[in-house]
């Protein structure tokens, strides 16, 4: 899930924002790097799962806004960033603090800015603002909501000056040279001075104050490197009067490169150079999740660390987007029609929702041999088993059951519970708040369905029933997708969200390509690329009104716009990209080259089975002369 | 398998009319008691079928049910039904469709409701 840093500021002028902030937090939200394209709808997902609604940037007094980050002085515009400004008003702290509890990822922040002199004064000044604060805050506030705003302050606030704290430089991954830590170390030094607890690195009640420094990174999350060479030759372009120790601003039309060359001996300098366009500074809230903390962040969920896992299991991270955009929290109940490993699932139960999940294959039963099934990932994380049940999402209507009881209740003086009249409306309970899925495109798994291929299939002897193994068939993708949006459609309670993800093309257009559903509404697709012909989207519906049984068929028509062209946009992918590689210049010799080299393998291999053969055989013959 | 899946489950073998509710024949049954959460217990409560659930909680108790005419539901109702809905566990067994007799196994907590080719 997003790392979420929050930063509070009471009355700190913002240079960007011309409002004056008064009495509104700040909140630095920072995201994972490798998902920054989910970074806003996740972020609204979560704001309105705790009921906050973002409002307009108009300067609203009410309301949750997002402010516009700090830019370098040399107006380059700079997109990819991991980080977020929103801003609220102090009556909504109370809401906030719960939000921080529940999203233990979430941190609380102080200060920012484009140059780190400035950062640190604006953060000396606060916390000095907020050392003597009795006085200050009387006097800029209005006098009688004082202490009411002090109450909803606390939580997010520490206001015992002996709590034990430590100073943390996050540089998004990066190396920054010594001279450069020591001076970012020095310019925060009078606002470390005014703290009064003592240093403690890892005691439990240790309040973490930290210090980000933000880089420009590429699309895939990685820092953008300079080369040196060039760095001299602009720096008359853009230079702005700024700080002596501000250094950082000389970034026009430099070489850039990706980090993935870090390895190249004649960069090894640039490795280090990376040009700073802003600096936070605050305290951290709540537990923090950042992905190269080790055993303490995401890497205690990522796959690795996972006892069951198969080969089409979703990564951790992306599974907290998920979770996220579905709006799942303690009392929500999720289902999973594709389940396979329980990744997704196990992410829900992470947040503490009820889980169902079901799968059509065997080895949702079987597991991969010994003890290796799909409850081993719960049990490794301490978390309630989730139900599981071996079905089939094309034939979901004929395992549940549609009809919902009435609300016409008598009691029965012959049962333990009060009875209710059922009758049968023929509409699946609206059981589910969230349905989460990584439905099979046939790229790693082909999806199956039950059904034999044969147009009468031979029946199943009795006697043979208990242990038969049930015949299935190759399950179209365009099917997968409308049953999947029917069964969302059908069972999920009104406002609850449908979530999946859907590899695409670049053949595919998102207004005509994604399959909809009239009682679905599309909340949310976020791209991400993997390469420049292919990528996924995650797609979050809502459902917004009740099924009506009567149009099924309408409805299932009218899944595909273009038919099942679109849905053929996303099967068969394999062979796409195969094709795709095909274009490319150069393939036939590459491929050539290949060839000869898996032939040698080959030969390599057959040789020595041979020869252990032949060894096997002379030690046999040896033996019984012997 | 915990008896709150069992209340959806049906089975639809072809030409079934009354595959709902099946009948749970348990050869290992376990209690696992977790913390109730009113709330998830309130949200599931309109949702259930209760005629089904008391077959099931006869079905694995083999014997008749206690008397208790409460009609509004307090804490000790809540904390029964979560007790029957969110704590006990089929591990083995069958479902049994009342309407065929056709028997889906349950191995290992999971039902497998897979119908055989000759029966979609």
């Amino acid at each position: 899930m997003t790392v979420i840093s929050m930063e509070h500021i009471v009355p700190v002028v913002n240079k960007t924002a011309a409002i004056q902030q008064q009495q509104r937090y700040l909140v630095l939200v920072e995201f994972v790097y490798r998902h920054l394209n989910f970074q806003l709808a996740e972020l609204k997902s979560i704001l309105e799962a705790h009921g906050i609604h973002l409002g307009s940037s108009s300067g609203s007094s009410s309301g949750c806004e997002i402010l516009p980050l700090p830019v370098p002085p040399t107006n380059r515009s700079i997109s990819n960033r991991a980080f977020v400004i929103l801003s609220f008003p102090i009556e909504e702290a109370k809401r906030w603090s719960g939000l921080t509890q529940t999203h233990e990822e979430q941190q609380l922040w102080g200060c920012s800015s484009t140059n780190l002199k400035d950062c640190a004064n604006q953060s000396f000044q606060w916390l000095n603002r907020k050392t003597n604060n009795n006085e200050v805050e009387s006097s800029s506030s209005s006098q009688s909501s004082s202490s009411f705003q002090r109450d909803c302050i606390l939580p997010l606030v520490c206001d015992d000056p002996e709590r034990p704290w430590k100073f943390t430089i996050h540089t998004l991954g990066t190396k920054v040279r010594r001279d450069e830590q020591d001076l970012m170390r020095k310019t925060f030094q009078d606002t470390l001075d005014s703290l009064k607890g003592p240093v403690k690195l890892d005691d439990p009640t240790t309040q973490e104050f930290l210090l980000i420094r933000e880089i420009e990174l590429d699309g895939k999350g990685s820092a953008l490197l300079r080369t040196a060479a060039t760095n001299n030759n602009n720096n008359n372009n853009n230079k702005t009067s700024s700080d002596d120790n501000d250094d950082d601003n000389n970034s026009n039309n430099i070489t850039e490169m990706t980090s993935s060359q870090k390895n190249n001996k004649n960069n090894k300098d640039a490795y280090y150079n990376t040009d700073a366009i802003a600096y936070y500074f605050g305290r951290v809230l709540g537990g923090r999740i950042r992905s190269n903390e080790g055993s303490r962040g995401l890497d205690h969920y990522s796959l690795k660390s996972r006892p069951y896992l198969g080969p089409t299991s979703m990564d951790a991270e992306l599974s907290f987007v998920m979770t996220s955009l579905g709006k799942v929290t303690t009392e929500s109940i999720v289902y999973d029609p594709f389940v396979g490993t329980g990744s997704i699932l196990l992410a829900c139960a992470m947040r503490g929702a009820y889980c169902i999940g079901s799968d059509i294959d065997i080895r949702v039963l079987r597991g991969r041999g010994g003890n290796q099934t799909i409850w081993k990932n719960f049990d490794h994380y301490k978390l309630p088993r989730p139900e599981i049940v071996r079905s089939d999402n094309a034939l979901y209507h004929r395992h549940y059951r549609h009809h919902r009881p009435t609300t016409t209740t008598h009691i029965s003086s012959s049962t333990t519970a009060t009875t209710t009249t059922a009758t049968t409306t023929n509409i699946a309970p609206h059981l589910y708040d969230a349905i989460i899925c990584d439905p099979p495109y046939g790229i790693r798994a082909g999806a199956r369905q039950t059904g034999s291929k044969l147009d009468n299939p031979r029946p199943v002897l009795e006697e043979n029933r208990h242990n038969h193994i049930a015949q299935t068939k190759t399950y179209s993708v365009s099917d997968v997708m409308s049953d999947l949006l029917d069964v969302a459609a059908s069972t999920l309670k009104v406002g609850g969200r449908l979530v999946y993800i859907i590899p695409s093309f670049r053949d595919f257009e998102e207004d005509r390509d994604l399959p909809r559903h009239d009682c679905l509404e599309l909340i949310d697709s976020c791209f991400q690329p993997f390469s420049n012909d292919l990528g996924r989207r995650i797609v979050a519906m809502k459902k917004i009104i009740d099924y009506d049984v009567s149009k099924r068929t309408e409805y299932l028509q009218s899944i595909w716009i273009d038919g099942a062209e679109s849905a053929e946009k996303c099967a068969n992918l394999r062979d796409k990209i195969m094709e795709a590689a095909r274009e490319k210049p150069g393939y036939e010799e590459k491929a050539a080259i290949r060839k000869v080299k898996r032939k040698a393998n080959k030969e390599a291999k057959k040789q020595e089975k041979k020869r252990s053969k032949q060894e096997e055989n002379q030690s046999q013959q040896i033996k019984s002369t012997i | 398998m915990r008896l709150l899946t069992h209340n959806f489950l049906q089975s639809n073998v072809r030409g079934t009319v009354d595959g709902y509710p099946l009948k749970i024949e348990g050869t290992n049954i376990v209690v696992e008691n977790s913390s109730m959460d009113s709330n998830l217990v309130r949200k599931v409560l309109p949702k259930l079928n209760y005629p089904a659930l008391v077959a099931a909680i006869n079905d694995i108790r083999n014997e008749e049910g206690e008397e208790d005419n409460n009609n509004n539901i307090s804490e000790s109702v809540l904390k029964a039904l979560h007790f029957f809905l969110f704590d006990v566990h089929v591990i083995e067994g069958c479902l049994i469709c009342p309407g065929t007799d056709r028997r889906f196994p349950i191995k290992d907590g999971i039902p497998n409701m897979i119908l055989h080719e000759d029966e979609v």
